[in-house]
């Protein structure tokens, strides 16, 4: 078995949300029945480790930042490692010691329910997540390992008189020991662990989720410097995640200035961040599920069969960890040896260090029988982007495609019943990837497209939010908790990393966007210990970086 | 209007008011703070909602636990926090002292004295209050029971005075705190707390069958990568066959075997034949092939030590950290005593022990649980910054807040010298003062007119600093009774709580 370990950073609360989601989905998808064996490789992701207690525990591999007061009910040493506990009171004299007890925080009826080992039906159950759910530990259905957990206690979690809002909060913090040593010492003792048995595939990559529009675009950088400089020889994979909805109220002229201000800093951290990404990650992919992204997140994107509230931070992460886990699945097969090192390899071709995401959830097949049938029916293109302000198009790409839930079966109908398919030059293809590659090379030009199917689908279960419209479950293949009849709560899902001309307008449109704010009116800025210069800097990293996508004078 | 425009959220508050909300959220602040002070002063046990703990009497903790929601009072814990930073003592007292001065400032501001007139005064209390602190330190040789009276007030603990004071009998300079490792191991009780003359990294071997524990080893500490690295070509779209891909594997692969076999040479020309060991310690990685063939040599490898680690390890065990395996020879290597591998469910801990001239140690801390690790975790890095801080300033200050009633004292006789308005606000300074000595009273159980009044006199008669002796609650002088603290925390704290409390009152 090759291991190609990954370890997750996450930083920021929005991130965190997203990365809930996707393990909870991973998790959601894990198979206990030792019979079959599982396609995915989640020791890729994962690790085991072993308690005090002697119990052998799977928890993520991961590291998540956020502010303090946003775990809620989630302790800091997680609950798995949780010693046995004894009232330390009792150690000390009673008359001098105070005690303080904050308010104790309520678990919700989803946590309550996980704790009690005999409440088997969680997935039954119904719970107000919509209403419920004011921090992502409210649907956290992983365990975490209590290495894992780094809170910032400089700052609160939604507390207007210390926020941390710009860039240069995050870069200082990051020098303060409890960055620059517990969160390094953890990074690498979480290097030091992997390992594999065939070295042709060794190797730890990193995947970075974070927060791009408020001071964890600083932390980040900061972080991925550190990588760069310590594991220089290592990919690095950066997701930077926007809210779709940001909660300014703009009901007076004052408001509405505050508003706009808030609308440049967010701009103003965002390149700041994709700056430094571009300068030491092997690539790095926005993500949002609004369609503009950096002054206003714009409209919400659209897909079909679902209906989803773009307010929701619940709803949108959702959307976001579907795609991320569905196209993570490329290197994280048991089957293959592709690493995470070839795939940004592949896509950071001529210095294009920022890619686009796209995304298909449910991938359905519009109630025709099979894959080719569907895709001979096929109308506009395959799937929705999930990167702001780039709209992916089909000329001069090179792509991933993974597509996941569609069974062999459901390829194409057998010989005998194919009458007007065997006429179709696809139905020599037998395989799913096959078909979808010959698809996409006659539906785009000048491309390279890599397409990866997977069996196994995305499991929506509880507490994946129920955006799926009823509709959904009527049309083949896609089954949902909306027609119970269907019995599983899974879907198919396509996914997929694109690199091209593009992604070289989104950069010139937030380029545009950053150049027009005047900086010297941000004092928050400079007072954070950032000169003028970096910005100038900033700008020219972000121009050099767009110019790598103009196509027209390479041949 | 100006104000608004940039927050409209901003509450506009102007001159008396202003101050009035200065006033209550440092009053507030020093409520909080107040129970903390000195030996006697109760220790809070902070609950959150979703069950952790944490124990501290530490001012800093504290302030940085507090969820503190009115922008004075967290600007005051900034200020005292970046205090404990530098210093690692003194944040109870100075939000102590900065409350203190505003009330104070708030009697003659109330009765229509200029603020302006009130800072000018503190300005000059200040210089004064420095000169007394000049005159009043006490030059201290550095040895082992000065440090140890030190430690004593600063934190009970003796046994880091002890070892710093061995690693100092080199040379006179600072102690650079960096070369003393913190490691923490949930593991017995707070008090099997120890210090290892060597270094305990906290990751072991990753090999079945290397050695768990050796004598007599040299120590090869390297930044020397012995794992294979993929090249960037080696893609997806590259290989059209798993053999192709397999061919160029094999290829970059003997190279880092090379490396190994480098290693491996030295080993044998070391080490055969004689009782000798051989220990690898690396920065960066080694692979399951390498680890395989240094464990068939019976040497233990390490990978992925931590950066600081490398410099640490060369002053412990002697040797220098080595970048490429050309020219490797016996003068390269340190050497130990004793290497040897701890299991604690999924942690694994190396220690190397018995070098001959340790240079760097480590601090190995246990504690049953995470809350008694952070305790004293933050108690030794406060008492190594203050012992630090003592060695470099050659001086140490009377504690017991026998220079809080020293400077009182002169203060008031200061006061009579100065022209005009302005000697309101020495009087306010030299009142301020107080709070420490009133403090320490009431935390330990004595009436505070009582002790203070007495204090007073007694600081008339005798020319000596004069302390509180916190079990009887009668004076003393606490150069007899061993009682200090360090210059600089004093020093920090006048400055500090100056600059702070002239904003407040001023601004508006």
């Amino acid at each position: 078995m090759g291991s190609r370990e990954i370890l997750t950073l996450q930083f920021g609360h929005y991130s965190n949300y997203v990365g809930t989601h996707w393990w909870n989905v991973q998790e959601q998808g894990f198979e206990y029945d030792s019979s079959s064996s599982s396609e995915i490789d989640h020791d890729v992701l994962y690790r085991e480790g072993l308690t005090e207690k002697n119990e052998v525990t799977f928890t993520p591999r991961l590291l998540f930042v956020d502010l303090k007061g946003s775990l809620k009910s989630l302790p800091e040493s997680g609950n798995l490692y949780a010693p046995n506990f004894n009232d330390p009171s009792a150690e000390w004299d009673p008359d001098l010691v105070t005690v303080k007890t904050e308010p104790v925080n309520n678990k919700n009826q989803f946590q309550q329910d996980l704790d009690s080992s005999a409440c088997k039906n969680i997935h039954r159950n119904a719970y107000d997540f919509e209403k419920d759910v004011s921090v992502w530990s409210d649907f956290l259905y992983t365990r975490f390992h209590p290495r894992s957990v780094n809170i910032i206690r400089e700052y609160q979690h939604c507390n207007e008189n210390t926020p941390f809002d710009v860039f240069p909060l995050g870069t200082s913090l990051w020098k303060s020991p409890q960055f620059d040593d517990d969160f390094c010492n953890k990074i690498r003792s979480y290097v030091e662990e992997c390992d594999s048995f065939q070295a042709s595939d060794l190797e730890i990559g990193f995947h970075m989720l974070t927060d791009c529009t408020n001071a964890f675009a600083g932390l980040s950088s900061s972080c991925v410097e550190h990588l760069k400089d310590d594991y220089d020889k290592s990919a690095l994979l950066i997701f930077p995640v926007m809210p779709s909805y940001f909660p300014d109220r703009v009901t007076s002229v004052e408001e509405r200035y505050q508003s706009l201000a808030n609308d440049s800093v967010r701009v103003l951290n965002m390149a700041l961040g994709f700056s430094a990404f571009s300068e030491h990650a092997s690539l790095f992919v926005p993500l949002s599920v609004g369609s503009k992204g950096w002054r206003k997140p714009g409209p919400k994107r659209q897909f079909d069969l679902v209906e989803y509230d773009h307010e929701l931070p619940y709803h949108s992460s959702a959307l976001l960890a579907s795609a991320l886990e569905t196209f993570s699945l490329k290197y994280r097969l048991k089957s293959s040896h592709f690493t995470l090192t070839d795939l940004c390899a592949d896509l950071n071709r001529n210095g294009r260090r920022a890619a686009a995401a796209s995304l298909k959830l449910p991938f359905s097949l519009n109630g025709s029988a099979d894959l080719l049938d569907c895709l001979d029916k096929w109308q506009g293109p395959l799937t929705q982007s999930i990167t702001p302000s780039c709209e992916i198009g089909s000329e001069n790409l090179i792509q991933y495609i993974t597509l996941r839930g569609i069974k062999e079966e459901q390829l194409k109908q057998p010989p005998h019943l194919a009458q007007k398919q065997l006429k179709l030059p696809a139905y020599k293809c037998d395989s799913i990837a096959s078909m979808l590659n010959m698809y996409l090379a006659y539906s785009t030009d000048f491309s390279i497209s890599n397409v990866t199917a997977v069996n196994k689908p995305l499991n929506v279960a509880t507490p994946y939010p129920r955006i799926f419209q009823a509709a959904a479950g009527r049309q083949a293949n896609v089954s949902t908790r909306a027609v119970p009849e269907f019995g599983q709560e899974n879907v198919p899902v396509l996914a997929g990393l694109h690199n091209g001309p593009p992604i070289g307008d989104m950069l010139e449109s937030l380029y545009t966007e950053t150049k027009r704010i005047k900086f010297a009116k941000f004092p928050q800025f400079i007072a954070g210990g950032m000169e003028s210069e970096e910005y100038e800097e900033c700008l020219n990293t972000l121009s050099t970086l767009r110019e790598n996508y103009v196509d027209d004078y390479v041949i | 209007m100006a104000i608004s425009l940039l927050n409209p959220k901003a509450e506009v508050a102007r001159a008396a008011q202003a101050l009035a909300v200065n006033i209550t959220a440092a009053k507030g602040l020093q409520d909080v703070m107040k129970s903390n002070l000195g030996p006697k002063g109760t220790v809070k046990m902070l609950v959150s909602g979703a069950g952790d703990i944490k124990i501290t009497k530490d001012g800093n903790v504290l302030l940085h636990e507090m969820q503190i929601q009115h922008p004075t009072a967290s600007l005051i814990a900034r200020a005292s926090t970046a205090q404990d930073d530098s210093t690692g003592d003194g944040t109870t007292s100075t939000v102590l002292v900065i409350g203190e001065l505003l009330k104070q400032a708030d009697i003659y501001i109330s009765e229509g004295l200029h603020p302006r007139i009130i800072t000018e005064g503190f300005d000059k209390a200040r210089e004064k209050a420095l000169e007394v602190l000049e005159k009043i330190k006490i030059p201290v040789e550095i040895n082992k029971e000065n440090l140890t009276d030190i430690c004593k007030t600063s934190l009970r603990t003796k046994m880091f005075v002890l070892m710093l004071y061995w690693l100092l009998k080199k040379d006179d300079k600072p102690v650079d705190l960096y070369m003393i490792e913190l490691m923490e191991m949930q593991h017995k009780t707070e008090t099997d707390t120890k210090l290892i003359k060597g270094l305990v990294l906290d990751h072991g071997s990753r090999h079945p069958d290397m050695p768990k524990s050796l004598r007599n080893c040299y120590i090869l500490t390297c930044n020397v990568s012995m794992e294979y690295e993929k090249s960037e070509v080696n893609s997806g779209f590259f290989y059209k066959t798993a053999e192709e891909r397999e061919k160029m594997v094999s290829a970059e692969r003997e190279f880092i075997t090379q490396r190994v076999k480098k290693v491996i040479a030295l080993k044998k020309s070391l080490c055969d034949g004689t009782d000798k060991t051989f220990v690898v310690i690396n920065q960066k990685g080694i692979d399951p092939m390498s680890l395989d063939m240094l464990a068939k040599e019976g040497i233990i490898a390490l990978r992925r030590a931590k950066r600081r680690n490398m410099e640490r390890l060369a002053l412990a065990c002697g040797g220098i950290a080595v970048n490429s395996f050309d020219d490797l020879q016996e003068s390269h290597l340190g050497q130990a005593g004793y290497v040897y591998e701890h299991v604690l469910g999924e942690n694994k801990y190396t220690f190397v022990e018995d070098c001959k001239v340790p240079q760097s140690v480590t601090i190995l801390m246990k504690g049953p649980n995470k809350h008694t690790l952070m305790q004293i975790k933050d108690a030794i890095r406060d008492g190594l910054r203050a012992i630090n801080n003592v060695i470099e300033d050659k001086a140490v200050v009377p504690g017991a807040a026998a220079f809080e009633v020293t400077v009182n004292r002169e203060l008031l006789a200061f006061k009579d010298t100065v022209k005009g308005k302005s000697r309101l606000g020495v009087a306010a300074y030299a009142e301020a003062m107080l709070i420490i000595p009133k403090t320490l009273a009431v935390n330990s159980g004595f009436d505070v007119q009582d002790t203070i009044v007495k204090l007073q006199e007694e600081s008339r008669l005798n020319p000596e600093p004069v302390g509180l002796d916190l079990t009887s609650g009668e004076p003393i002088n606490p150069k007899d009774a061993g009682i200090f603290r360090q210059l600089h925390s004093q020093e920090a704290d006048h400055q500090l709580v100056l600059g702070d409390c002239q904003q407040f009152i001023t601004r508006g």
